[in-house]
C-alpha cells in the first residue's frame, strides 16, 4: 500500500484528530484557579474548625471573653465595605463584557478603594484591642481569633495589589487572552473574599456575642 | 545572621563527617563530570528551566531515588543501634552510652527517615511517574499547567534540599516525623531541628497541592477526543483519585504546620499546654491530612499494578467499572478515619466505634481491587517479566498489610499496642507495596521514557533480595509487636528481644545486597542500552495511548491528537490492523516555552525557609520580596509559547520511523515570532 | 497548548458577567447580614436561637453569593466549577463537624476544669 493511500486511510477511520484546535486557554486557566481557591476554602474550614475547638471556655485561659472582644456593628461596617469592592469588581466585569477599557480600570480603581477602607476599619479595630492588651498571645482563644481575621485581611492585601497589577496590564497590553484570564481568576478571587467573610462575620462576630 | 554561627557544623560528629565527605566526593564528582563533557548549557536549557512534563517527571523521580537513598541509610542505622544497643551490659561507642548513637542523634535519625520516606521519597516518585504518565494516557502534548508543573517540582526540590542541609549546618527535628506537641513547641524544643522539619514539610505541601491541581486541571480539561470517562486508563483514573484527595487534604496539613510555626514563631497558643491552647487540635489536624494522604500514596500503586497486570496477563482488566468505583470509595472512606491514629486520646465510645468501622470498611474496595487483579491474570497468559514480578510482590504485601491494618482497625487492640512495633510493621508493608508498585512501574515505563529496556539478570537480583529483606526484617518486628516493643527506641532494656533484632539484621544485609544491585541494574541497563532498544510498544502487549507514540517520547507527545475509538485504544488499534497507520502532512505545534522562574523560584523558597529557621529576619524579608517581584514580573511576559514547524516534526518523525534514538534533550521548537501589532 | 485566535472577550466567562446579578446580590447580602446584626446587637432572642438563626442566614447568603457571584450553575462553561465545589462541600463539612464532635466528647471527659483554675495555675 503507498504511503498516500495508508494516509488516507488512517483520515477516514478518523485516528487522528488533524486539526486539533489546542484547549481552551481561559477555560483550563480559570478552573485551575478555582480549584485553588476551593484550597483555600479547606485552609478556611481547617481554621474554622481550629476555631470550634478553640472556642471553649478552658480555651480563654481567665482572659476577655468572646463577647468582650468582638464588636459587631463595627465588623458590619468592613462587612459593606467589603460587599461594596465585590460590587465594583462585578461592575469591572460587566465593562470588560462591553469591552470598554476606561469603565473596567474606574471601577477597578472604586473597588480598590473600597478594599483599601475594609483594611482601614479592620486595622483601626486590631489596634483597638491590642491597645486594651488583647493580644495573640493573650489565650488560644484569642489567637485564632485573630489568625482569622488576619489571614481574611491578608487576602484582602493580595488581591488589591493584584488588582493594580490588572490596572497596568490592561492599560499597557489590553484585552489579550492572558490578560482577560487573570481578571477573571481575580474575580474569582475576590468574589469568594466575601463568601468568606460570611462566615467569618457571622460565626466569629455576631456569634461570638453569645458566647 | 539570626542563629547561625560556625558552631552549628556538627564537626565533632564522626558519622556526619564521614557523609560530608561523601556528599563532597560526590557532588564534585558530578560537578567534574558535567564539566568535564562540557554539558552546564544543556543542563540548564534543557532541564533545570524545562517545562516539559516527561523531563519534570525524570527530575522529581530522580530526587525521590537520592532521597529514598538517604532514607535507606537512616533506616540502617536506626535497625544496627537497636541490635547493638540491648541490655544494660551492651557496648557503647563514639560517646553513646549503648550503641553508637546518642538519644538525641538517634531521634534526629528517625525522624529524618519517616519523613524523607512519605514525603521526599514516596511522594515525588510517585508525582513524577504520574507527571510522565497521565499526559501521555490521555493523549495530550502537555499538563494543563507547564509552568506550575515546574514550580512544583522546584519547591519539591527545595525541600528535600532543607532536610539535606540540616545534615551539615545544625541539626533536625529528634521527635518523630509526625510531630509531637507540646514537645515540638519552642519552650522545649528550642533549636533549629524543628524548624527544619517544619519549613521542609511546608515546601513539600506547598509543592504538592501545586501538583495536585495541574493533574487534576489536565485530566479533566487536556482529554484527546473521544476520550470519554469511561475510556480513561485506570492509571489515570487513580491518579485524579489520588490527587484530588491531595489537593483536598495539604491545605489542612499546612494550617495545621503554619499554627505550630505560629507557636513558634510569635508566642501564639493553638497547641500549648496550658494558655487555652489543645494539644490534641495538632493530632487532630495533622492526621486529617495524615490518612487520607497514605491513600494518596497507595491509589496510585494500585493503578501501576492495573496497567503492569492486563499487559502481562495479556487480557483486558476484569472488573474496569469496579474499578474506578473502588479508587473513588477509597479517596473517600479516607476522609472519614483520621482518628484511629490516636484512639487512645480519650474520645467518646461511640468516637472511636465510628472510626473503626469507617477504617474497616477501606478493606471492601481494596478487596475489590485484589479480586480484579487475580481475575485478571486467572486464564490469562502470565509472563513473569521484573513489572509483573513486583506487581505480584505487590498484592502479597497488600494481603498481609490490608489484613493487620484490619487488626489495628480494632479501637480495643489498639490500646494495647498504639505506639508498638506491631503498628510500624504493619505501615512499613504498606509503604513496601507502594515501594514495589513503584519499582515495578519504572520497569514497565522506562523504556518509554528512555527508548531501552531495562535488563533483567540484575533487575531480578535486586528483586528477591528486596523479597528476602522484607521478609528477614518486617516478621521478626510483627513478633516484636506482640511482645509489646515500642517505636523508636533507641536504648533496648529487655534483653529477650536482642536475638530478633539481630535477626533483622540479616534482612537488612539482604536489603544492602538489593541496594547494590539495583545500582548494579542501572549501570548495566545503561551500558548495554544499544542491546535493548524498543520501540513504541516495548513489552509488545500493552494496551493503553501511551504505547502508542515512540519511545523516547518525543517533545510534542504525539505529531498528530490521537482520535479514542475504545477503552483500550492501542489494544483496539492493534486488533482492527491500523497500529502503523500516519496521517500526515504535519502542522505546526505549538508548545510552551522553556523558562527559569520556577527554578529561581524554587531556590528563594529555598533561602526564605533556610533563613526563617535560623531566624535571619533581613533574609527572610528579602527572599520573600524577591519572591513576589519575580511572580509579578512573570505576569508580564507574554511570549512563553515556541513553536515546532512542521518540518521539524516530520525530521523527527522520519528519524524515529528510520529507528534513530532521538536524546530527550535534543532542543527543539523556537520562541514564537511577536505578533505584529 | 495552542494559543486560541477568538476574541477572548467572547468567551463564555466573560459573557456570563450580570450587572444586575451583582446589585442583587449586593442589596439581598448587605440586608441579611444587617438583619443578623439587628439579632444580635439587640439581644432580640435567646443566644441559642441566635447561633441558629444566624447560622441559617449566613447558609442563605452564601447560597445566594454562589449563584450570583461565583456562577454557579450547570452550563458547560462552568460546570466543572460547580462539580469541584460540590466535590468539597462534605469535606468541610466532615472536617469541621467530626472535629467538633471528637472534641465536644474528649472536653466533657478529659477538661473538667473551670477557667478559674486554669488562670491560677499559669499565672
Amino acid at each position: 500500500m503507498s504511503v498516500m493511500s495508508r494516509s488516507e486511510n488512517a483520515r477516514s477511520l478518523g485516528l487522528w484528530d488533524r486539526d486539533h484546535e489546542g484547549h481552551d486557554v481561559i477555560g483550563t486557566r480559570t478552573f485551575g484557579f478555582w480549584l485553588y481557591m476551593l484550597t483555600d476554602a479547606m485552609v478556611y474550614a481547617a481554621l474554622f474548625a481550629t476555631f470550634g475547638v478553640l472556642s471553649h471556655v478552658v480555651n480563654l485561659a481567665g482572659g476577655p471573653s468572646p463577647a468582650a472582644v468582638v464588636h459587631p456593628v463595627y465588623a458590619y461596617g468592613e462587612t459593606v465595605a467589603l460587599f461594596v469592592s465585590v460590587l465594583a469588581y462585578g461592575g469591572a466585569m460587566v465593562a470588560l463584557k462591553a469591552g470598554n477599557k476606561a469603565a473596567l480600570i474606574g471601577a477597578l480603581g472604586a473597588a480598590m478603594v473600597a478594599g483599601g477602607v475594609f483594611l482601614g476599619l479592620a486595622y483601626s479595630d486590631i489596634e483597638r484591642l491590642f491597645h486594651a492588651g488583647i493580644v495573640p498571645q493573650a489565650s488560644g482563644y484569642l489567637s485564632i481569633f485573630f489568625g482569622l481575621i488576619l489571614y481574611h485581611a491578608l487576602h484582602i492585601l493580595v488581591g488589591m495589589v493584584w488588582m493594580l497589577v490588572m490596572i497596568v496590564q490592561v492599560m499597557t497590553r489590553g484585552f489579550t487572552s492572558n490578560v482577560v484570564y487573570r481578571l477573571i481568576n481575580l474575580r474569582l478571587f475576590w468574589h469568594f473574599q466575601a463568601v468568606i467573610w460570611v462566615f467569618v462575620f457571622t460565626f466569629v462576630y455576631l456569634q461570638g456575642t453569645v458566647l | 545572621m539570626g542563629r547561625l554561627s560556625l558552631r552549628q557544623i556538627p564537626y565533632q560528629n564522626p558519622i556526619l563527617v564521614g557523609t560530608f565527605v561523601f556528599a563532597l566526593i560526590l557532588g564534585a564528582a558530578i560537578v567534574g563530570l558535567v564539566t568535564y563533557h562540557k554539558r552546564w548549557g544543556v543542563l540548564w536549557r534543557e532541564w533545570l528551566t524545562t517545562v516539559d512534563h516527561k523531563k519534570i517527571g525524570v527530575m522529581y523521580c530522580l530526587i525521590g531515588l537520592v532521597m529514598l537513598f538517604r532514607g535507606f541509610i537512616d533506616a540502617l542505622m536506626i535497625r544496627t543501634q537497636q541490635a547493638i544497643a540491648v541490655g544494660p551490659h551492651s557496648p557503647g561507642y563514639l560517646g553513646a552510652l549503648h550503641g553508637y548513637l546518642t538519644p538525641f542523634h538517634a531521634g534526629q535519625i528517625f525522624t529524618a527517615h519517616g519523613l524523607i520516606m512519605v514525603v521526599f521519597a514516596a511522594t515525588p516518585l510517585l508525582v513524577g511517574l504520574m507527571n510522565i504518565i497521565v499526559p501521555l494516557q490521555i493523549g495530550a502534548r502537555d499538563m494543563a499547567y507547564p509552568y506550575l508543573n515546574a514550580l512544583g517540582l522546584w519547591l519539591t526540590a527545595a525541600g528535600a534540599a532543607l532536610v539535606m542541609v540540616s545534615l551539615f549546618i545544625g541539626n533536625f527535628a529528634h521527635g518523630g516525623w509526625y510531630g509531637f506537641v507540646p514537645y515540638f513547641e519552642l519552650p522545649y524544643s528550642p533549636g533549629v531541628g524543628v524548624d527544619y522539619w517544619l519549613w521542609a514539610f511546608q515546601l513539600s505541601v506547598l509543592g504538592t497541592t501545586l501538583g495536585s491541581i495541574n493533574l487534576i486541571a489536565t485530566i479533566v480539561k487536556m482529554r484527546a477526543p473521544g476520550m470519554t470517562w469511561m475510556r480513561m486508563p485506570i492509571f489515570t483514573w487513580a491518579s485524579l483519585s489520588a490527587n484530588l484527595i491531595a489537593l483536598t487534604t495539604f491545605p489542612v496539613l499546612m494550617v495545621c504546620l503554619a499554627l505550630l510555626a505560629s507557636d513558634r514563631y510569635f508566642g501564639t497558643h493553638f497547641y500549648t499546654a496550658g494558655m487555652g491552647g489543645n494539644l490534641m487540635l495538632y493530632n487532630d489536624l495533622f492526621w486529617v491530612w495524615g490518612h487520607p494522604e497514605v491513600y494518596f500514596l497507595i491509589l496510585p500503586a494500585f493503578g501501576m499494578m492495573s496497567e503492569i497486570v492486563p499487559t502481562f496477563s495479556e487480557k483486558t482488566l476484569f472488573g474496569y467499572a469496579t474499578m474506578v468505583i473502588a479508587s473513588f470509595a477509597i479517596g473517600g472512606v479516607s476522609w472519614g478515619v483520621w482518628l484511629h491514629h490516636f484512639f487512645t486520646m480519650a474520645a467518646a465510645p461511640s468516637v472511636n466505634s465510628f472510626y473503626s468501622v469507617t477504617t474497616m470498611l477501606v478493606g471492601i474496595p481494596t478487596g475489590v481491587k485484589v479480586f480484579n487483579w487475580i481475575f485478571t491474570m486467572y486464564r490469562g497468559r502470565v509472563r513473569f517479566e521484573l513489572p509483573m514480578m513486583w506487581a505480584v510482590l505487590s498484592l502479597f504485601l497488600l494481603l498481609v498489610g490490608g489484613l493487620t491494618g484490619m487488626m489495628n482497625a480494632f479501637a480495643t487492640n489498639d490500646y494495647m499496642w498504639h505506639n508498638g512495633v506491631f503498628v510500624v510493621a504493619h505501615f512499613h508493608l504498606m509503604v513496601l507495596l507502594i515501594a514495589a508498585s513503584i519499582f515495578g512501574s519504572v520497569e514497565y515505563w522506562f523504556p518509554k521514557v528512555f527508548g531501552f529496556k531495562l535488563e533483567a539478570r540484575w533487575g531480578k537480583a535486586f528483586f528477591w533480595c528486596i523479597v528476602l529483606g522484607t521478609g528477614w526484617v518486617f516478621i521478626p518486628m510483627f513478633l516484636l509487636g506482640f511482645a509489646g516493643m515500642t517505636r523508636r527506641l533507641d536504648y533496648i532494656p529487655y534483653t529477650q528481644w536482642g536475638p530478633y533484632l539481630r535477626v533483622m539484621l540479616v534482612g537488612m544485609g539482604f536489603y544492602i545486597l538489593a541496594v547494590a544491585f539495583f545500582f548494579m541494574h542501572l549501570y548495566v541497563s545503561l551500558r548495554d542500552r544499544a542491546k535493548n532498544r524498543v520501540g513504541a510498544d516495548a513489552w509488545g502487549t500493552s494496551r493503553s495511548l501511551e504505547w502508542m507514540t515512540h519511545s523516547p517520547v518525543p517533545a510534542y507527545n504525539f505529531a498528530f491528537v490521537p482520535q479514542v475509538h475504545a477503552r483500550d485504544e492501542w489494544a483496539w488499534r492493534k486488533e482492527q490492523g491500523v497500529a502503523d497507520l500516519k496521517s500526515g502532512p504535519y502542522r505546526d505545534i505549538h508548545m510552551p516555552g522553556n523558562t527559569g522562574v520556577p527554578f529561581v523560584l524554587g531556590a528563594l523558597a529555598l533561602a526564605l525557609a533556610f533563613a526563617l529557621t535560623w531566624r535571619i529576619w533581613w533574609l527572610s524579608g528579602l527572599a520573600l520580596a524577591l519572591c513576589v517581584a519575580v511572580v509579578i514580573v512573570r505576569a508580564f511576559a507574554e511570549d512563553t509559547d515556541t513553536v515546532i514547524s512542521a518540518q521539524d516534526v516530520e525530521r523527527a518523525e522520519r528519524r524515529y520511523h528510520d529507528g534513530e534514538v532521538v536524546p530527550m534533550e535534543e532542543p527543539m521548537g523556537r520562541p514564537t515570532p511577536r505578533p505584529a501589532t | 497548548m495552542s494559543a486560541s485566535h477568538h476574541d477572548p472577550l467572547s468567551h463564555p466567562e466573560v459573557q456570563l458577567a450580570s450587572g444586575r446579578g451583582y446589585v442583587a446580590n449586593f442589596l439581598v447580602t448587605t440586608l441579611l447580614m444587617g438583619f443578623g446584626l439587628w439579632l444580635s446587637v439587640t439581644h432580640a432572642v435567646a443566644p441559642l436561637t441566635l447561633v441558629a438563626v444566624t447560622s441559617g442566614i449566613a447558609a442563605v447568603a452564601v447560597g445566594v453569593q454562589a449563584y450570583l457571584l461565583l456562577h454557579m450553575n450547570l452550563s458547560e462553561a462552568q460546570i466543572w466549577h460547580t462539580v469541584a465545589m460540590i466535590l468539597f462541600l462534605p469535606l468541610f463539612v466532615v472536617t469541621i463537624g467530626l472535629t467538633a464532635w471528637m472534641f465536644h466528647g474528649l472536653y466533657a471527659r478529659t477538661m473538667i476544669m473551670s477557667p478559674h483554675i486554669g488562670a491560677f495555675l499559669h499565672r
